[in-house]
């Protein structure tokens, strides 16, 4: 007696349900992406002597993982290009001319290499930080120590860091009540985009007063604190 | 036997791997994928060359490490002298050092520029989110690169700087809290051999292992996302 001849009943017996039609999708093989067309792309196959350069090349994208559904997937051909070569090339170029700009830099701006004494914990010196923290450093003099440097600048990393859940958040609220349409990128918006010129202008200050020395004063913003 | 072309092997090995994986296939979608033309503005390389100056500096500290000895006993320090040497008698060691000082420079301001733009034109909103964070997280760690590896030459400016740093780090409340980052960082009561081997450790081993872990987790992001739209 076969399976099929068997009755199910009682508890925990399955109920026969009728076979389902399977919905066959018609797939182009790339996952839904627009692929350049063969008769377009460079005519470098398997058989090609560069075709280990182009693998190289496709190893970082393809170890990157799958790529989702792009918006070039549904946006007309003229509208998009090939990654490679046409989306590819400038960057070669670009690290070149980067790794020239820097060896310039190394061969004709030696001041900034060459080294001070030997570190002497004795020697008498005004410390002051690389380029990067000098606003930090100069911020730090503007108030108490403890919320300068421990209440201040972790609080404005928090805020970056959670930027886009206050943006999402706060924005559309303050939009509602300015009567805005919607809340725009802070390239078009006012409110966060003044912040954020605001805030360079202010990282900018405080770098540029930090580089004009201890003999540079703004008394009457600040009271005695001084440059670095 | 005839000795086969090097095109054939190169064909046989395709093959082989494509029997096993849909090798070539993938070569394909990697390559061949379309972008939008909006991407090749100028202010979507950004991204792009913050990578070129990363791989730089991987790449000119590993060569730098081959002659550094972060040994900070003694005065002058072997830590000293290492870069002295490396500085002034390594063939080309001065290039090495002053392309891994001075892409260190532009990676800061790089990266800068790369979060304004992202800032800018709101790529940092859904689904993009979690990607941004990555990028914070990447822009604290490089500026830890940077703390860390100032110490590094061991001369006055440095030890200073860091001396600085750590007592700034250790004024957290409450007190014993601010001894223990102190300790940690300090490893002993003043500024010493011990905090150089430590800087050390963490420039070259904790923090580039996390900037490339997070840069991939970045680049998969992004992977997944595709390129944002612009303004």
């Amino acid at each position: 007696m076969s399976d099929k001849d068997l009755t199910k009943e009682g508890p925990g017996a399955t109920v026969a349900t009728p076979p389902r039609e399977i919905e066959i999708v018609e797939s182009d093989g790339h996952g839904g992406h627009t692929l350049e067309p063969e008769w377009k792309r460079l005519p470098i196959g398997p058989d090609h002597i560069l075709y280990p350069v182009v693998v190289g090349l496709a190893l970082f994208p393809i170890l990157m993982g799958d790529a989702g559904h792009h918006l070039a997937d549904d946006m007309p051909d003229d509208e998009t290009h090939p990654f490679f070569p046409d989306h590819f090339w400038p960057y070669p170029i670009i690290a070149v001319v980067m790794l020239i700009a820097v060896g310039l830099l190394s061969a004709f701006v030696q001041k900034n290499l060459q080294l001070e004494a030997s570190a002497d914990p004795r020697a008498v010196t005004i410390p002051r930080p690389d380029w990067y923290f000098l606003f930090l450093f100069q911020f730090l003099k503007l108030g108490p120590e403890l919320i300068m440097s421990l209440v201040i600048p972790p609080i404005v990393v928090g805020a970056l860091l959670l930027f886009p859940f206050i943006d999402a958040i706060a924005g559309p609220r303050i939009a509602r009540r300015l009567g805005w349409k919607r809340w725009p990128v802070p390239g078009r918006n006012i409110i966060t985009g003044t912040i954020f010129v605001a805030g360079l202008a202010f990282i900018a200050f405080l770098t540029l007063w930090a580089l004009a020395g201890p003999n540079f004063c703004l008394p009457y913003l600040t009271g005695k604190v001084c440059g670095a | 036997m005839a000795i086969p072309h090097p095109r054939d092997i190169q064909v046989a090995v395709v093959d082989w791997l494509d029997e096993r994986y849909p090798f070539s296939k993938a070569v394909d979608e990697a390559l061949y994928q379309r972008v939008p033309n909006f991407a090749n503005a100028f202010y979507y390389c950004f991204g792009g060359m913050v990578f070129i100056l990363i791989v730089f500096q991987l790449l000119t500290g590993v060569l730098l490490a081959l002659y550094y000895v972060p040994d900070a006993g003694g005065n002058p320090a072997p830590a000293y002298t290492s870069v002295q040497f490396i500085q002034n008698t390594v063939y080309l060691g001065w290039l090495i050092r002053g392309v891994h000082f001075w892409s260190a420079n532009l990676l800061i301001v790089m990266v800068l520029i790369h979060m304004a733009r992202v800032y800018w034109t709101g790529s940092y909103r859904a689904p993009r989110e979690l990607n941004w964070m990555v990028g914070v997280l990447m822009l604290l760690i490089i500026l830890a690169l940077s703390l860390t590896g100032y110490l590094l030459p061991w001369d006055t400016k440095a030890y200073f700087a860091t001396e600085v740093t750590i007592k700034i780090a250790g004024s957290a409340p409450p007190q014993q809290l601010g001894a223990f980052i102190k300790e940690i960082l300090q490893g002993g009561p003043v500024v010493g051999p011990p905090t150089l081997q430590r800087f050390f450790t963490l420039h070259v081993f904790v923090l580039p292992a996390l900037i490339v872990l997070l840069m991939y987790v970045h680049f998969r992001f992004i992977r997944a996302h595709g390129i944002s739209e612009p303004l």
